[in-house]
């Protein structure tokens, strides 16, 4: 698992209800990560979080753990 | 396990999962646990006024936010930087404050997030002559210092 994936899924079990139903799949496309993460139709709300400041937050942290190891990364969230 | 406990450990795994090499290690203070991160990897938290330090710390409360309730706060840091950059910002407060007593002309500081405006009500209020009140309805906001009529 690539610190990208892995930081996705320690955060994001950490802000759910259903820990068990978060899934973090990653691809690769022209040098960017792409991941985009899963989780339980009622849990998506607290990944986004008020005016979508939880998914932005997720966002900065993966961004730094991408520029730290020398790639770019994006973070698609899927209900 | 205390919450600040669990906390730390928690903060531990996220620096962990990204590869960072920073150690975790949480103090009491009066104003509530401060969790300190140490470490050579330090710099990239802290880059651009701190966003990654701040997102973290947003991501912490969140997860956190049942267990910690009202009354409890915890403050993320990491070398350093938070505790330097609030004293700073408390520093800021007081000469501003010193400035609406002596002019007579409300003082603007910002916009400030809600953490840095509580830090600068704090240091106003120590200050019976002065008074501080924040202005706008986003989630940054000024807060103008003035004396009390």
């Amino acid at each position: 698992m690539t610190p990208m994936q892995a930081v996705v899924e320690v955060v994001a079990r950490a802000l759910v209800d259903k820990p068990d139903a978060v899934k973090v799949t990653e691809t690769e496309r022209r040098g960017t990560t792409l991941l985009e993460l899963q989780t339980a139709p009622g849990d998506l709300g607290k990944i986004i979080g008020r005016q979508g400041r939880t998914a932005a937050a997720l966002r900065t942290l993966l961004s730094v753990t991408a520029e730290k190891h020398g790639k770019r990364a994006q973070l698609d969230i899927r209900d | 396990m205390s919450l600040t406990a669990q906390i730390t450990g928690f903060v531990q795994d996220v620096v962990n999962a990204m590869g960072m090499s920073l150690t975790a290690r949480a103090e009491e203070t009066p104003d509530g646990a401060r969790i300190n991160l140490e470490g050579e990897d330090g710099g990239a938290l802290v880059r651009r006024g701190g966003e990654g330090l701040q997102a973290l710390q947003h991501l912490v409360a969140t997860a956190f936010r049942k267990q910690l309730g009202d009354d409890n706060r915890v403050v993320i840091d990491c070398n350093g930087f938070r505790r330097d950059k609030d004293a700073e910002l408390k520093q800021m407060a007081h000469f501003m404050a010193e400035k609406a007593r002596s002019t007579g002309v409300p003082q603007e500081m910002g916009p400030l997030n809600p953490y840095e405006r509580r830090i600068v009500h704090l240091a106003v209020a120590e200050d019976p002559t002065v008074t501080s009140e924040s202005i706008g309805d986003a989630f940054m906001k000024t807060v103008i210092i003035s004396t009390k009529k």
